[in-house]
C-alpha cells in the first residue's frame, strides 16, 4: 500500500510535468491544425535560458524561470510569424516538418553555444518528508505545485477571457470565427506567446527534475504527443488527463513488469484507449481527419 | 590487345577497386592513421586529451625516423560520442583518407557502430570501450581494446564489495551493453562467491526521474548499490536518493562517479562514493615518459586522464608493430605483429626508439605500455589495473589498487 501510493506520487508529479508540452501542443493542434515537433526544443530554450540567467548572477530560480519564459515566448511568436503564418494554407505535413526543422536548428544553436556537458539548476536539495514510508519531496511538490498554478492559469484564460472565448471560436469553427469579426493576427500572436510560456516553464520544470541537456525537450516530446493523442487532439482538459493517465499508469506498471517495459505499458493504455475511443478520451472526430 | 583481353584486364583492375585500400597503401610512403576520439558529446572529459596523446606519439614515432622507413601520417575527426556521428567520420577516414588503422573510439556504442566498417575495409581498430561483446564481435582479430571489458570492472566491483565487507548488494544497470556488462560481470563474480544480490533494476535513458526504480531496489534494503551506469542519469538518480534520505553505500564506474558529478550535486550528497576506474601503469618507465611528454604538451598531469595513456599506448604499439613487420607490410602483416611486440616473451622496451633499435638487431621485445603491462589475450584485451577511489569533501582520494587476473 506505502509502495503503492510512492509510485502514484512519483506517476503524478511526472505526469503534471508532462502536461505542460502536451497542453501547448494541443492547443496548436487544434487552432493551427498541426503537431508543432519543436515543442521539445522551446522546453530545451527555456532550460539554458533559465540556467544562463542563473550563471549571470540572478540567483533565485523564478526569476530566472520568468526571464527564461519571456525570452522563449517571443522566440515562439516570432517563430509563428516568420514560420508557421507563411505555411498555414499550404498541407499540414508542411508546418510539421518546419517544425521539425526549427527543433533541429534551436538544438544545434544551443549545444553550438552551451556544449553537451550537463548542466543543473542551483536549487538546495532538501531530505523528503516521511509519513511512516510515504515520502515526499519539496522539490518535487514545488515542481507539482508550479506545474499545476500554471495549469489553472491557462484554464482560466482560456475559459473565462474573452482571448480564450475568440481562441476556442477559432479552434472550432476557423470561417465562422472570421465571419464574426474575431481578428486573427493578434489572437495568433497571443496564442504562440502562451505556448512558449508554457513550453519554457515546462522545460525548466523537466530540468529540475532531470539534468539540463541540448537533447532535453526532443527527448521527452513522445510523451507529451502521446499524452495529446490519449486526451483527445486539440482537448486542454483532455492534455491533462492524458499526461496523467500515462505517467500514473507507466509507474504504477513497475512493480508488476520492471522498469525496463513501462513504456510499453503507458503506450498499451494508449492503444487500448484509442480502440474505444477513436478520438481520444475529451477528442472531437473533426478534428482528426 | 584484343577485346578479350582488354575485357579481362579491365575486370581485373575494377575487382581490384574493390579491395580494401591496404594493398596499394604502403606505397604512398606513409602510414596512414585515422583518429576517432570523443572530443565532444559524454566523453568530452577525455577525447581532447585522447587526441592529444596520439598526436604526441606520432611526432614521437616520426622524430624518431618513423616505423619501418615510413611515417606516420594523422588525420583525426570528432566521434562527437555518437554512434550515427562516429559512423560518418569513420566512413570519411577510411574512404577518403584510406587510414590503415583506426584509433581512440572511447564508448561501447561508438566502438560497436565502426567495427563493422573497420572489419570491411581490413583495417585495425584500437578503442578504449568496455562492452564484452566487443571481444566476441572481433572474429577477424582485427580489433585491440586498451580499457578493462566491463565484465572485469565487474569483477573489481565484487572484489571492492568483499574488502568492505558488504553483504546485501543491489545492482542498476543502464540498459545498454556497457551498463548491463558492468552489473552482470558483478552478479557474475560475486555469487561464484556464494553471494546473492537482493535485488536489480535495468532502466532506461533518458527519463525524468528515476524514483521509481530506485523504489524498487531500496526495498530490498541493501547495504550497497553497484552499478553500471553515466553521468546524466547517474545525476539523476543520486539526487533523487540522496533527498529519500535512505543510507546506503555506492560503487560506481568512474565515468559516471567523475569530477563533474561532484559538480552537479555537490559535495554532500557525493561523500563517500566509491568510484572505481583503471589506472595507469604508474610505475613503468614508459609511463613516466608518457607523463613527461603529455605534461609539456597540456600543462595537465598524465594522471588525469587515464584514457590518454591508452591512446598513446596504441600509436606506440601500432608503430612497433609495424616496424617489426617490415618494409612493404600490408596492414594484416601489421595486425599479426601486434601481440608480439606487446606480450611476454622479448626484453622489455619503455619506448618507441628503445624498440625500434632492439627490433633492427632482430631481437624480440615486449613493450610495456604507459597504460599497463598490455599483454593483449587471445580476444586482444588487456588487463589493466582498477584504482579505488572514495570521493571525500568533493575530492577522489584513492585508497586501494585492485588487480584482477587476466580472463578466459
Amino acid at each position: 500500500m506505502i509502495q503503492f501510493l510512492n509510485l502514484l506520487i512519483n506517476g503524478i508529479t511526472e505526469g503534471l510535468v508532462v502536461a505542460l508540452p502536451a497542453l501547448a501542443m494541443t492547443l496548436v493542434m487544434g487552432v493551427n491544425r498541426f503537431p508543432n515537433a519543436a515543442t521539445g526544443d522551446f522546453m530545451t530554450t527555456g532550460a539554458f535560458m533559465a540556467v544562463g540567467a542563473q550563471l549571470l548572477g540572478v540567483q533565485s530560480l523564478v526569476l530566472a524561470t520568468f526571464l527564461a519564459a519571456l525570452i522563449t515566448a517571443m522566440l515562439s511568436a516570432a517563430s509563428y510569424e516568420l514560420i508557421f503564418k507563411k505555411l498555414a494554407r499550404q498541407p499540414m505535413i508542411a508546418s510539421l516538418l518546419a517544425a521539425i526543422g526549427l527543433g533541429f536548428l534551436l538544438r544545434s544553436v544551443i549545444s553550438f553555444f552551451a556544449g553537451h556537458d550537463q548542466r543543473t539548476f542551483n536549487v538546495p536539495l532538501v531530505r523528503a518528508w516521511n509519513f511512516d514510508g510515504i515520502r515526499i519531496l519539496p522539490t518535487d511538490l514545488a515542481i507539482a505545485g508550479a506545474a499545476l498554478g500554471c495549469l489553472a492559469v491557462v484554464f482560466i484564460l482560456l475559459y473565462r477571457t474573452s482571448f480564450g472565448r475568440q481562441l476556442r471560436a477559432v479552434s472550432d469553427n476557423p470561417d465562422l470565427a472570421r465571419a464574426s469579426g474575431i481578428r486573427a493576427r493578434k489572437l495568433m500572436i497571443g496564442l504562440w506567446l502562451l505556448v512558449g510560456v508554457l513550453s519554457a516553464i515546462g522545460g525548466v520544470l523537466l530540468g529540475m527534475k532531470a539534468v539540463v541537456m541540448p537533447e532535453l525537450g526532443w527527448d521527452h516530446l513522445i510523451p507529451a504527443f502521446a499524452a495529446m493523442v490519449l486526451g483527445g487532439i486539440g482537448s486542454p482538459v483532455g492534455a491533462v488527463i492524458g499526461a496523467l493517465l500515462m505517467s500514473v499508469a507507466q509507474e504504477l506498471s513497475v512493480p508488476l513488469l520492471g522498469p525496463s517495459y513501462k513504456l510499453v505499458l503507458s503506450f498499451g493504455v494508449l492503444a487500448l484507449v484509442l480502440m474505444v475511443r477513436p478520438a481520444g478520451l475529451m477528442g472531437r472526430v473533426d478534428l482528426i481527419r | 590487345m584484343d577485346r578479350r583481353s582488354l575485357l579481362k584486364l579491365s575486370s581485373a583492375a575494377a575487382a581490384l577497386q574493390m579491395l580494401p585500400g591496404f594493398v596499394f597503401a604502403q606505397a604512398t610512403g606513409s602510414f596512414r592513421v585515422g583518429s576517432l576520439c570523443p572530443v565532444t558529446g559524454a566523453g568530452s572529459p577525455y577525447g581532447p586529451g585522447m587526441q592529444q596523446a596520439i598526436r604526441m606519439a606520432v611526432d614521437e614515432v616520426n622524430a624518431a625516423g618513423g616505423a619501418a622507413g615510413v611515417k606516420l601520417e594523422l588525420f583525426s575527426e570528432d566521434s562527437q560520442t555518437k554512434p550515427d556521428a562516429a559512423v560518418l567520420a569513420a566512413k570519411k577516414l577510411i574512404e577518403v583518407n584510406k587510414v590503415q588503422a583506426l584509433l581512440g573510439t572511447w564508448a561501447s556504442g561508438v566502438t560497436l557502430a565502426v567495427m563493422p566498417l573497420t572489419d570491411a575495409a581490413g583495417i585495425i581498430e584500437m578503442n578504449t570501450s568496455g562492452a564484452p561483446a566487443i571481444s566476441t564481435l572481433d572474429t577477424k582479430d582485427l580489433v585491440w581494446r586498451y580499457q578493462a571489458t566491463n565484465d572485469r570492472f565487474g569483477q573489481a566491483f565484487a572484489e571492492i564489495c568483499k574488502k568492505n565487507g558488504y553483504k546485501r548488494p543491489a545492482t542498476m544497470a543502464f540498459n545498454n551493453a556497457s551498463g548491463l556488462g558492468n552489473t552482470q560481470g558483478f552478479t557474475k563474480a560475486w555469487e561464484a562467491a556464494g553471494g546473492k544480490v537482493v535485488a536489480h533494476v535495468t532502466y532506461e535513458p533518458n527519463r525524468p526521474s528515476y524514483r521509481s526504480e530506485l523504489q524498487k531496489i531500496l526495498d530490498a534494503k541493501p547495504d550497497v548499490i553497484v552499478t553500471g551506469s553515466y553521468l546524466p542519469d547517474t545525476t539523476i538518480i543520486l539526487r533523487e536518493w540522496f533527498q529519500s534520505g535512505t543510507p546506503v553505500k555506492w560503487i560506481m564506474p568512474g565515468w559516471a562517479a567523475s569530477p563533474d558529478l561532484v559538480k552537479a550535486l555537490g559535495n554532500e550528497v557525493t561523500e563517500g562514493i566509491i568510484s572505481v576506474d583503471s589506472v595507469s601503469n604508474e610505475k613503468s618507465k614508459s609511463y613516466a615518459h608518457y607523463d613527461e611528454l603529455y605534461t609539456k604538451a597540456t600543462g595537465k598531469s598524465g594522471s588525469t586522464n587515464v584514457y590518454a595513456a591508452m591512446t598513446y599506448d596504441m600509436v606506440v604499439v601500432l608503430a612497433l608493430a609495424i616496424e617489426a613487420a617490415g618494409p612493404g607490410a600490408t596492414t594484416e602483416q601489421v595486425n599479426a605483429k601486434i601481440r608480439e611486440v606487446g606480450n611476454p616473451g622479448g626484453t622489455p622496451v619503455f619506448t618507441f626508439a628503445e624498440g625500434k633499435a632492439l627490433l633492427a638487431k632482430k631481437e624480440k621485445i615486449n613493450y610495456e605500455g604507459a597504460s599497463s603491462k598490455l599483454d593483449f589475450d587471445k580476444y586482444g584485451d588487456v588487463t589493466p589495473d582498477f584504482g579505488v577511489y572514495v570521493i571525500e569533501k568533493g575530492e577522489f582520494v584513492r585508497k586501494d589498487v585492485v588487480s584482477i587476473p587476466p580472463g578466459v
